[in-house]
């Protein structure tokens, strides 16, 4: 994670100083966490007890609100539909913009800065606003309805973030090994594969965890891509799950914290990774 | 193969061999690595630039995307975005709902988040961890979880907001939020607002720990006080940050869609009090103007429009970027 405090810096700061910037964390540590604590303890109550108490311990914690949310909400599907759609993309996102990457930060030809900035460009770009003609492509592909059009979407909107990050990772890693390998006439597949990969691998993780996240929780084309129900990923089908249920807390708030416990567990489990690959170099603009 | 054996039993003082196997090798090279590049290239030319290409195209013509692109219709569908009664009103309003959220959206992110960011500088490394990845969380959070749970805590009858207002005897606070017009909008932005703070602390975060530290011990020593440290200090040094963070709230602001659609329905009630351009493209592209069929061309005419919004915006940011960033 990010070392950010000098020796000098932390003696410098009083004790009466230091109080009031803990208590200012944890105040906003609070707020920022609250909803989601509440959301946990509510989905173990009952429908009457969050009406009377929406903020306490629940009296009894109700594992049977998950067991009925699960079986009712198909939600088992929808999972294992999400978990296709986002292990796929990140798996795509990983092998094409690392590979690409490769190339625009490590060789000298025509057109290199141009394709570069054609990648940074899509940082730029709502993807909504390309929804039409990518409707009418997975029309004309008869890839409506398959998870394979949300992985694709996915993959290629994942590729501008992707590469402008190892791009810039590959510029800190020093040109000798890879000229060594190439006079020991290793070729660039070889090179790629053996030596830049594995030091590629912190920078990965980051770029995974990330498409990892945001194809999981992404809405909008899994929105207008998927009408099937069996083909759902989990944020339509808990759309469409409310809107049978939508008063039903008692199922639906199960419901949510089932869906959100992969991002939350991955960003808490490999946050130490993922904070530091988005805050080193890249970012730092 | 056979070369790396050669160059391997070469003395090193002869480099006429390696030469050569270097010049073959690079000539391997130079059409090889084309190859690694594109699988990438081909996926984002195909389904990223391609279709943006292509939007400029479909906003030519009348089409509801069924048949053949016939009804080349010339610039009326531009017309009838920007001028017409019927239409211009509901982009208009649209884009005013974007900017407003833009505003809510960086002031609360950005000074929140700076001002977290330097909260975590003063204290140790470890439980500045420990915070930083608290207050991450709610960004990997679902905006379709957000949504539903805002729903939860902001139902008008027996909500959770509600229910402890009521409780506490608040009932004077006890509003609408989400069901009046004049609140839904400012409610929203502002839920979405807190799920961003982790992310531009990070930010911030990454940015102040690369400050040059002699120079704030310089001002230290000089008899800056913590508040004049950061107005005078960190704040300029962090500023192309600041800019840079705005940039990417604009981009996202501009794309708000989820949790307007969780909340408030493709209509983006109440009486199109929460309208912003996603819901409104929605729409359009995609049917829920009630009479009205769906519309692609319309709709393709409208994300050019979006582009160009985009685009201006996003250059003058990066120029001003430019102009703000220091060097030391």
């Amino acid at each position: 994670m990010i070392e950010h405090t000098s020796r000098r810096q932390r003696r410098n700061i009083s004790g009466r100083a230091r109080t009031v910037v803990y208590i200012l964390l944890i105040l906003g540590a609070i707020i920022m966490l609250f909803p989601l604590i509440d959301m946990i303890l509510m989905s173990f109550k009952s429908m009457s007890e969050m009406g009377t108490d929406p903020v306490g311990l629940p009296q009894s914690w109700l594992f049977s609100n998950y067991s009925t949310a699960w079986s009712e909400g198909n939600l088992g599907q929808y999972l294992l539909n999400s978990a296709i759609v986002s292990l796929g993309s990140v798996f795509f996102v990983l092998l094409l913009s690392s590979l690409a990457a490769y190339v625009l930060a490590r060789f000298e030809f025509p057109g290199n800065a141009f394709i570069y900035l054609l990648f940074l460009a899509g940082l730029a770009l709502p993807i909504q606003l390309i929804a039409v003609p990518l409707f009418i492509i997975m029309k004309d592909l008869s890839l409506l309805n398959t998870l394979a059009s949300v992985i694709v979407v996915y993959t290629a909107s994942g590729m501008s973030f992707s590469v402008f990050l190892l791009v810039n990772f590959f510029r800190t890693i020093p040109v000798d090994l890879e000229e060594a390998a190439s006079i020991e006439g290793a070729n660039s597949l070889q090179i790629y594969a053996l030596i830049m990969l594995p030091l590629l691998r912190p920078a990965l993780t980051t770029v995974g965890l990330f498409n990892f996240v945001s194809s999981w929780n992404a809405l909008f084309f899994p929105l207008i891509f998927l009408s099937d129900n069996s083909k759902m990923t989990v944020t339509v089908g808990v759309l469409s799950f409310v809107g049978q249920y939508s008063t039903q807390w008692d199922l639906l708030l199960p419901a949510l914290v089932i869906v959100t416990l992969p991002t939350v567990v991955v960003c808490i489990v490999a946050s130490r990774q993922f904070i530091r690959g988005l805050t080193a170099g890249a970012l730092r603009m | 193969m056979a070369d790396q054996q050669f160059i391997s039993v070469a003395p090193p003082e002869d480099p006429a061999p390696v030469a050569a196997a270097r010049r073959r090798h690079f000539r391997w090279r130079r059409w090889s690595f084309l190859l690694l590049l594109l699988p990438g290239l081909c996926m984002y030319l195909a389904f990223i630039v391609y279709p943006f290409g292509t939007s400029f195209r479909y906003s030519f013509y009348n089409w509801n995307g069924v048949g053949p692109l016939s009804d080349f219709v010339g610039l009326n569908n531009f017309r009838y975005i920007l001028t017409s009664p019927d239409f211009s009103i509901f982009f208009y309003r649209a884009l005013l709902h974007n900017l407003y959220f833009f505003g809510i959206s960086l002031v609360l992110t950005t000074m929140v988040g700076m001002f977290v960011a330097y909260l975590l500088t003063n204290i140790p490394d470890r439980p500045a961890r420990v915070f930083q990845v608290l207050y991450f969380i709610p960004y990997v959070i679902p905006p379709v979880v957000i949504g539903f749970l805002t729903s939860v805590f902001l139902e008008p009858n027996f909500g959770v907001v509600s229910t402890v207002l009521q409780n506490l005897g608040l009932t004077s606070w006890d509003l609408p939020w989400l069901g009046s017009e004049s609140l839904a909008l400012p409610t929203i932005a502002l839920i979405s607002a807190w799920a961003s703070i982790g992310f531009s602390m990070l930010i911030f975060l990454a940015a102040m720990v690369g400050l040059p530290a002699d120079l704030l011990e310089a001002a230290r020593i000089d008899g800056a006080n913590r508040v004049q440290l950061f107005t005078r200090i960190v704040f300029p040094l962090v500023r192309p940050t600041f800019i840079t963070l705005m940039t990417l709230t604009f981009i996202s602001s501009f794309g708000t869609f989820d949790l307007i659609y969780v909340l408030e329905g493709t209509q983006a009630g109440p009486n199109y009090a929460t309208d912003v351009s996603g819901t409104l493209f929605y729409r359009t592209a995609f049917g829920g103007f009630g009479a009205t069929a769906q519309n692609l061309g319309l709709a393709a005419a409208l994300a050019v429009v979006g582009f160009v919004i985009v685009i201006v915006l996003s250059a003058m940011f990066v120029w001003l970027q430019k102009h703000y960033t220091v060097q030391y």
